[in-house]
């Protein structure tokens, strides 16, 4: 044990304080904003090549570096239910070897180049993405390009991938939260609908897809007319064009035709309660929420100041709540997720196992309390404020701005949206919120999951009385 | 006073020009001043988007605390969140969500063996908002506390600790490794997230002794940068910071040093019953972040386990089948000895023996994995990783931390002007060596995780 302390010292400590009164006195205020500095948001420039390639260029020449994605429409929404993960497996073996170089050989060319290079699917895309110095970007762009162009899917590699794509989910399933924001989205929308499946695939369905499935697969969806090139950065509109036009202008074939996909909510009555066991677990994952609307929605940007009071950051309301009054979490929030006209809404947190029925009844407060009471006008100020005030900061890096144009680009929204973005959630008033919130969040059907110790927690949480109860297995089957 | 640098040809083994250190695009200017009260302050200018950061680096880090008191450093800086005199508590994030910073990216503490740091990223207008919720913690921070305020942090960080190390899959790695490499009663002994036992038992008077031991000026270094006027700077910061006093020197770290093994071949063998699969762990001691070494020991890791052309992945992953993940780091640990990890995540149902036996194997292996164009690869990649971080101005790993690291860590912000440099010094026979000494048996910790179908639920410490 320490010594304690000796009441001399805080005295000390004090009276060094007091002896600038004028200073003092000027500190308790916090400062005033100074005159804002005005952020423009970079321009972006739109073209296509001859064989339909769309390019969309953002300069940002602030240093030497360059973030580029190859983008197509060829997410796992357009794959077959039965053969769920295909996109995604495609996806991840684009980069195993392609025309003329093998997978070790891509890896080794682009770890000298110093590029950051990725491959992969989700649930609307596919895409190549390659960071790098400027000086070395066109050579690293070309070899990404020939992988999204011309892979070849060797045996070998689809065998180790795919069997790399079932540990992946058996590993994602050994967290309450990978456990629980799955069964999360399961629960929420109709068993037809992709967004009820896991984008990657799972155990169970992964082993069931072949290499034929993925050559056919890549023949079907990669085309030029299917695809966007984006560029952000070091990079100006005529650099766009040569590089483009050397990485992917030779490239040919016909685009698939399309059609949008459904993605329906499941049809709920009253809450119900989803419980997935984890014996042992000292925390528990929990989600409280619903199915909400997409990002194209012109209702996207009042629900994102919502969202942003509800548990868009620290002082948000269920993080002040959870944490900082009841320190029953290291944190909650929001996990607002829209994508193509459907997404989901909800709080969601890793709880103490033995608070996990208390912390349940202060999240379904929390959202019954913003589903009826308008929020005060300050509150909603402050949420936007943060939202508009941080939005130089969050896009500081050309892969965080690359990351905000390719929603944009995803979701079918104007190119213009970033830059009159702020202007709109500026205009956000409390009636507008408080409308949405009424119309569109349902406390009375919320669909609740919690993975962890049931051992310890089921029967805490059948008291509660929240709604219908089920129990799940981690693949999503009702066990009882 | 300014610094500038010596241009310095880059190897001329890659295909195209990579970064020179004399590019002007690459390099941080800074101003430098020392307080009358020893608040050491670097000023850099960054126009390139209008927000300011601010970061102030502690020179203190879980490496400092008493027996029976690990995870107290970290615990502290969470009170440091919970308000001080002319800041309610709440409002330390709130006040500058509302300016315009993000929780997480922008706003943050973050804790290490070594250093505890404070950061803020805002609209630049809102630079003295950041400077007056610094300087007032660093000030009065104890003038509020209450136990309320220190039990409630004290659930969050044990639920911080359940999150990231009781209820996740071989969440246990790091503790029990550092058991084994560094010696019982060394400062790197424990984890920064320390024990749930001595979280418990951490009381008022620790975090005020703790507060007057170590948060003062004279034991700090302020970085102020981005979108931002130096002179306007300066005077704002002697504003806040000039009239709070210097604290009593921070008492001296008696030696961290430890020979260069660990003595014996180490195994622990870890029944998990989070784990779906089996991972094995390989750590070493290896040269500390403020040796000549350093620099040739992150190369020497990444070489051999970072990427998708390393020996580990080929090896293991591609060829042989036995694990689904592989990896390396060091964690930059600046007295006495670093640790260097190796680890591998073997597939569901996979024997452990095997990917331990395949992970040694390799390790073994490691001096003929060290080839010229292999060292010129992962050189590469941390040409490409020292400008994306110079992206940013605040936030994790940005301008202002490099700086602030630059001065804790070695005395001098031109460090962060010399990385490029230090980089192309490092050659093959020096990696060689470097492994050839370090990467023994006699040197070796080994963990392996074997999963455990759950009978019996897991210890759950201080629940």
């Amino acid at each position: 044990m320490r010594a304690s302390y000796l009441p001399t010292t805080l005295l000390a400590s004090a009276l060094a304080l007091a002896a600038a009164p004028a200073a003092a006195q000027d500190r308790e205020q916090p400062p005033a904003a100074g005159p804002l500095r005005p952020y423009v948001v970079p321009q972006v420039h739109d073209f296509r090549l001859a064989n339909g390639v769309r390019v969309v260029v953002v300069p940002q020449p602030t240093l030497p570096i360059v973030s580029g994605r190859i983008i197509l429409n060829a997410g796992a929404v357009y794959e077959p239910a039965e053969k769920n993960g295909l996109a995604a497996l495609t996806g991840n073996l684009l980069d195993e070897g392609a025309q003329g170089i093998t997978g070790p050989e891509l890896a080794q060319r682009m770890e000298q180049l110093g590029a950051q290079f990725s491959t992969g699917a989700g649930q609307a895309t596919a895409f190549a993405s390659v960071s790098a110095v400027k000086g070395v970007f066109p050579d690293a762009l070309e070899l990404a390009a020939r992988t999204v162009r011309a892979p070849t899917f060797p045996e070998a590699e689809f065998t180790r991938v795919r069997n790399e794509s079932v540990a992946a989910h058996v590993q994602a399933l050994a967290s309450v939260e990978g456990l629980s924001s799955e069964a999360f989205w399961r629960a929420v929308f109709e068993s037809s609908a992709p967004y009820a499946r896991r984008s990657q695939g799972t155990r169970e369905s992964l082993p069931r897809i072949t290499r034929d499935d993925v050559l056919a697969w890549h023949r079907r969806m990669f085309a030029p007319g299917n695809a966007t090139l984006l560029l952000v950065g070091a990079v100006t509109v005529d650099e766009a064009r040569q590089w483009a036009e050397r990485a992917l202008g030779a490239w040919s074939g016909q685009a698939p035709q399309l059609s949008p996909v459904a993605n329906p909510a499941r049809a709920v009555q009253g809450t119900r309660v989803i419980l997935v066991d984890r014996p042992g677990s000292v925390q528990s994952g929990v989600w409280v929420g619903q199915a909400s609307l997409g990002a194209a929605d012109p209702n996207f940007v009042p629900m994102q100041a919502l969202s942003q009071v509800l548990g868009g950051g620290f002082k948000a309301r269920i993080n002040m709540n959870l944490r900082e009054r009841h320190g029953w979490t290291y944190g909650a929030f929001t996990a607002f997720a829209p994508l193509d006209r459907a997404g989901v809404f909800a709080i969601s947190s890793s709880v103490r196992t033995n608070a996990t029925d208390s912390a349940l009844v202060e999240m379904v407060g929390e959202y019954r309390r913003i589903a009826a009471e308008e929020v005060p006008a300050e509150e909603l100020r402050n949420a936007v404020g943060n939202i508009v005030g941080s939005f130089p900061s969050s896009v500081q890096t050309v892969q965080s701005l690359a990351g905000r144009v390719e929603q944009i680009l995803i979701y079918g929204l104007p190119l213009d949206y970033l830059a009159t973005y702020r202007e709109r959630l500026a205009g956000v008033t409390p009636q507008a919120v408080a409308a949405l919130a009424r119309a569109h969040l349902r406390p009375d059907a919320l669909t609740i999951v919690v993975a962890g110790d049931l051992a310890a927690i089921e029967a805490p949480i059948r008291a509660l009385n929240l709604g219908t109860v089920e129990v799940w297995d981690a693949a999503g089957n009702q066990v009882r | 006073m300014r610094r500038t640098l010596l241009a310095l040809a880059v190897a001329a083994l890659l295909p195209a020009p990579a970064l020179a250190q004399g590019d002007a695009a690459v390099r941080l200017d800074y101003v430098e001043e020392t307080l009358p009260n020893g608040l050491k302050v670097i000023y850099h200018v960054d126009r390139s988007t209008p927000v300011a950061a601010v970061d102030i680096w502690y020179n203190v880090g879980s490496k400092h605390e008493q027996p029976g008191r690990t995870g107290f450093a970290h615990l502290f800086e969470h009170i440091m969140f919970k308000g001080s005199r002319n800041v309610p508590d709440g409002s330390h994030f709130g006040l500058l969500e509302d300016a315009g910073a993000r929780a997480g990216a922008d706003i943050n503490g973050t804790t290490s063996f070594d250093r505890t740091n404070y950061f803020e990223q805002v609209p630049s207008n809102r630079l003295e908002l950041a400077l007056w919720l610094e300087a007032d913690r660093m000030g009065t921070l104890l003038e509020t506390l209450t136990p309320e305020k220190l039990d409630n942090q004290r659930e969050v960080v044990k639920n911080e600790r359940r999150q990231g190390v009781d209820n996740q899959p071989y969440g246990t790695w790091l503790e029990r490794m550092l058991t084994h490499v560094f010696p019982a009663g060394h400062p790197y002994h424990h984890t920064v997230i320390g024990s749930m036992e001595d979280l418990t038992a951490a009381s008022l008077d620790d975090v005020k002794n703790f507060f007057r031991t170590y948060y003062a000026p004279n034991n700090a270094v302020l970085v102020v940068a981005g979108d931002i006027d130096v002179e306007q700077a300066k005077q704002l910061v002697r504003k806040h910071f000039g009239d709070i006093p210097r604290g009593p020197a921070a008492p001296p770290l008696r030696s961290l040093d430890l020979p260069p093994h660990v003595g014996a071949p180490r195994r622990e063998v870890v029944e998990d019953a989070n784990a779906p699969a089996p991972a094995v762990y390989v750590g070493y001691r290896v040269p500390n972040a403020r040796s000549d070494r350093a620099d040739a020991t992150s190369l020497l890791g990444s070489l051999l386990g970072s990427g998708r052309s390393s020996p580990l992945y080929e090896s293991l992953v591609r060829r042989q089948q036995v694990a689904t993940n592989v990896g390396a780091f060091n964690f930059g640990l600046v007295d006495g000895a670093d640790l260097m990890v190796f680890f591998a995540t073997g597939k569901p149902g996979a024997s452990p023996d095997s990917l331990e036996a395949a992970l040694l194997a390799e390790l073994g292996r490691a001096g003929e994995a060290i080839t010229e164009p292999a060292l010129q690869r992962v050189k590469a990649g941390q040409r490409y990783s020292f400008v994306n971080n110079l992206q940013r101005t605040g936030g994790f790993g940005g301008r202002a931390d490099m700086l602030a690291q630059a001065w804790t860590f070695h005395r001098d912000p031109n460090w962060v002007n010399t990385r490029l440099q230090a980089l192309d010094r490092v050659t093959v026979p020096m990696l060689r060596a470097l492994a050839a000494e370090r990467l023994v048996e006699n040197n070796r910790v080994t963990l392996v995780f074997v999963p455990r179908r759950a009978a019996a639920p897991p210890t759950n410490p201080g629940n």
